[in-house]
């Protein structure tokens, strides 16, 4: 079995080079052992693995139990003694008021910022670049307010030196201070971060609108974070690329899919759109009806594995997300893993009872 | 010679602006009573379930077609003369003003005809939430109202709509005589909160509690045609309102032997789930919910044994003991708890007043009334046989709602 002191080594796993059956292997026993940990530490866990799992049975990476993501937002699920954590972290979602809550230790909380520097690495190389923030500054300022955007810019802002925003606090563009940050940067490549829904209406839509355009060309963007806030605007993927390439010329743009009770783990989109493992996550896609796990091509809810989590039981969790997945280490990219694509969230159904009427 | 006081409503004009009228308007709201089950009102209401029948399209709306079904002439004749209104004098109170739920919308026109029966002009606040049915519900009673037969009736009806605004709910529960809510606790307390006439009469449904008591032996004692009956009708108490009614069975209660329990579940449940595959819409987000509901329900039920997962069609949460708070443990689109009770007896301790139907098949009703009566039970405000747990009846919730929406002239 893998022990805590093991775990450092894990981080030094080439990020997209293992064959699937080297991957499997050795993710299957960090599965094996992360479970095993959460069900002797954490009591809810266990609860939930006693009366709804076989754990014996974990032969496979696709028979490791799984919990539903939205239990974060209504358990307090924790794998550490509460004095060992160093961080909290939070994210609202879509369902009501509630709120996940991660609990992080040192370990964990270092395990996130090393694999998520390997896989970044992979994209952007091993140099820190000057980065270009695609929001306002405001959005970081309020730690009252400590949203998956505060997160995520933070979070890359390790990747990237001089950080500089390129929107004002009401959301529009400071051409003259982008510009600025260009002539210093002249022949250099930069690094360009933004929530996607972000990066499509104040950047992309207002440069359209104003009939302007902005010369990004050395910069390699990388966005996420879905079209929650906005799901009426969301764009397809291609069309997403060819209008920002109209209105900033930049051609690496790379999508990332992940999510804060995974943080770290995170798959990049590679050069033909696919989103991709790395050497520490895998997915499956499930058939919502049975929760068998779906061949290539068909659709279904995203169930997420990730080495990572540690002080808390979310090695192994299933999303709100549909998608699709499309193979396994043959991706014209060259990148070994799974490869997938996401659909979007599943359809809000309609709500059913009598107790509907006037006050919610 | 006096004039008689004009008994006809207004709503000030600034609260009018804000509503949309489907039927009726704000200057002429009568607050007259009638006889319960008059003449004219059984035959608008007989009218209309034959209309809605011979749409083809309403036919095919299950709530609509139940709706239709429950006021055809045959069914309303039973149920007046229940009241036996020939013999002795009723009347409505006056103004009704009923609040509608959003998720069940065919409700509005159960709520209309208990209180056009119960002798009573009504103010139906409907949701704004967009329905097919209430489209079609409404375009029916408007078309029947053009008739000149049905014209004395347009004072008496108004169907609206506003977005939750106090003032008007306020001004509305003033001047009404009596009130229907349809809704939670938190929509009830709401309500109350408003100052009503001194003599106004209030039903209110509250959030409620429902479960189905099983026999064993008489379900391994069923014939084949009598059996599949029953798996539909089990089927449709369950799944027809996504588990979300506040009639839909929550927990299956067996009285019997253990061993005769495991051998009817083992006959029974895989035959519901086919059924159930078969027929019920179970959507990615449902299946979502429910298994965070399970999760976290293995977590915070210390009655919880075991979970059987069948696929993800149903869910039956075995427990071992009954909590006291057994009611806060809901499921929905195929959730079950089951627990296995030696007697009657060991489940009256957590029937409280939050409990409404109880669905019950191989056992007596003189056993039932035997049982609520010698244990003095808070609640169970229906028993009804396997499958009937979402029709809807004039007794509803413990009350008569014609009794309860009129008065009796001591004649």
């Amino acid at each position: 079995m893998l022990g805590k002191e093991t775990l450092g080594d894990i981080a030094t796993w080439p990020v997209y080079e293992l064959p699937q059956a080297r991957k499997q292997s050795l993710l299957l026993s960090v599965m094996q052992d992360l479970t095993s940990h959460h069900a002797n530490s954490c009591p809810g866990y266990r609860a939930i693995l006693q009366k709804l799992w076989n754990i014996e049975d974990i032969t496979n990476l696709e028979t490791v139990p799984f919990l539903p993501v939205r239990l974060f937002k209504h358990e307090r699920l924790i794998s550490v003694e509460p004095t060992e954590v160093v961080k909290t972290m939070t994210s609202s979602g879509t369902s009501g008021t509630a709120v996940s809550q991660i609990f992080l230790d040192k370990h964990t909380s270092a395990m996130q910022v090393k694999v998520l520097s390997r896989i970044m690495g992979e994209f952007i190389g091993p140099k820190r670049l000057p980065l270009l923030v695609i929001d306002c500054r405001k959005t970081i300022a309020d730690r009252q307010k400590f949203s998956a955007r505060t997160a995520g810019i933070l979070g890359f802002s390790v990747f990237g030196r001089e950080v500089e925003f390129a929107l004002d606090d009401d959301m529009s563009i400071n051409e003259e201070r982008v510009m600025g940050f260009l002539s210093k940067h002249a022949g250099e490549s930069i690094l360009i971060f933004g929530f996607t829904f972000i990066v499509w209406l104040y950047l992309v839509r207002w440069l359209e609108s104003n009939g302007r355009s902005l010369n990004l060309e050395r910069g390699i963007l990388i966005h996420g974070g879905g079209w929650k806030q906005l799901q009426s605007q969301a764009v397809d993927p291609e069309d997403f690329k060819r209008r920002l390439k109209g209105v900033t010329g930049i051609t690496r743009i790379h999508n990332y899919y992940g999510m804060v009770e995974q943080t770290g783990s995170i798959f990049m989109e590679c050069e033909h759109g696919y989103l991709h493992s790395s050497v520490w996550s895998e997915v499956f896609v499930r058939d919502p009806m049975s929760f068998d796990p779906l061949p290539f091509g068909q659709p279904g809810l995203i169930q997420l594995l990730s080495a990572i989590p540690r002080s808390y039981p979310g090695h192994s969790l299933l999303s709100e997300d549909e998608g699709v997945l499309h193979g396994i280490d043959n991706c014209k990219c060259g990148r070994k893993g799974s490869y997938f694509k996401v659909l979007g969230r599943v359809q809000d159904a309609e709500a059913r009872g009598c107790s509907d009427t006037y006050t919610r | 010679m006096l004039k008689r006081a004009v008994a006809v409503i207004h709503i000030p004009d600034n609260l009018s602006q804000k509503i949309e009228f489907l039927l009726g308007s704000s200057d002429a709201i009568s607050n007259e009573p009638i006889e319960i089950f008059s003449e004219q009102r059984v035959a608008f209401l007989a009218q209309l379930s034959r209309l809605l029948l011979a749409d083809p399209v309403g036919k095919s709306m299950p709530d609509i077609a139940a709706f239709a079904y429950w006021c055809r002439q045959a069914n309303l004749e039973r149920m007046r003369e229940r009241y036996d209104p020939k013999s002795r004098l009723q009347m409505g109170l006056g103004l009704t003003f009923h609040i509608c739920p959003a998720n069940v919308p065919v409700n509005f026109a159960f709520s209309m005809a208990f209180g056009l029966l119960s002798g009573n002009s009504c103010v139906l606040r409907l949701p704004s939430k967009p329905s097919a049915t209430i489209d079609l519900l409404a375009s029916a009673i408007q078309k029947q109202l053009n008739e000149p037969c049905y014209q004395h009736l347009r004072q008496d009806l108004v169907l609206m709509r506003f977005d939750r605004d106090d003032e008007i709910v306020k001004f509305l529960i003033s001047i009404a005589d009596g009130r229907i809510i349809w809704g939670g606790d938190e929509t009830v307390a709401h309500m109350r909160s408003f100052p009503s006439k001194p003599r106004s009469r209030e039903v209110a449904f509250p959030d409620r509690y429902s479960l189905c008591l099983l026999e064993p032996v008489c379900i391994l004692e069923m014939g084949k045609q009598a059996f599949d009956r029953f798996c539909f009708a089990l089927y449709n108490d369950i799944y027809l309102m996504d588990q979300s009614a506040c009639s839909s069975p929550q927990l299956i209660a067996w009285i019997g032997e253990p061993k005769e329990v495991e051998a009817a579940q083992r006959k029974l449940w895989p035959e519901v789930v086919k059924i159930a595959r078969q027929k019920y819409p179970l959507q990615a987000v449902h299946v979502i919910d429910k298994f965070t509901a399970v999760c976290r329900n293995s977590i915070a039920n210390l009655g919880v044994q075991s979970i059987e997962r069948n696929t993800n069609v149903l869910y039956r949460i075995q427990l071992s003991f009954l909590d006291k708070h057994q009611d806060e443990c809901r499921g929905y689109f195929g959730t079950i708890h089951e627990v296995v009770l030696p007697h009657l007896d060991a489940l009256a301790p957590i029937v409280s007043e939050r409990y409404q139907t109880l669905t019950v098949q191989g056992i007596d009703h003189t056993v039932i009334r035997q049982w609520i009566t010698r244990n003095r039970l808070r609640g169970i405000d229906r028993v009804v046989p396997v499958g009937r747990a979402l029709d809807m009846s004039i007794l509803w919730d413990g009350y008569d709602l014609i009794g309860s929406l009129s008065r009796v002239v001591d004649l």
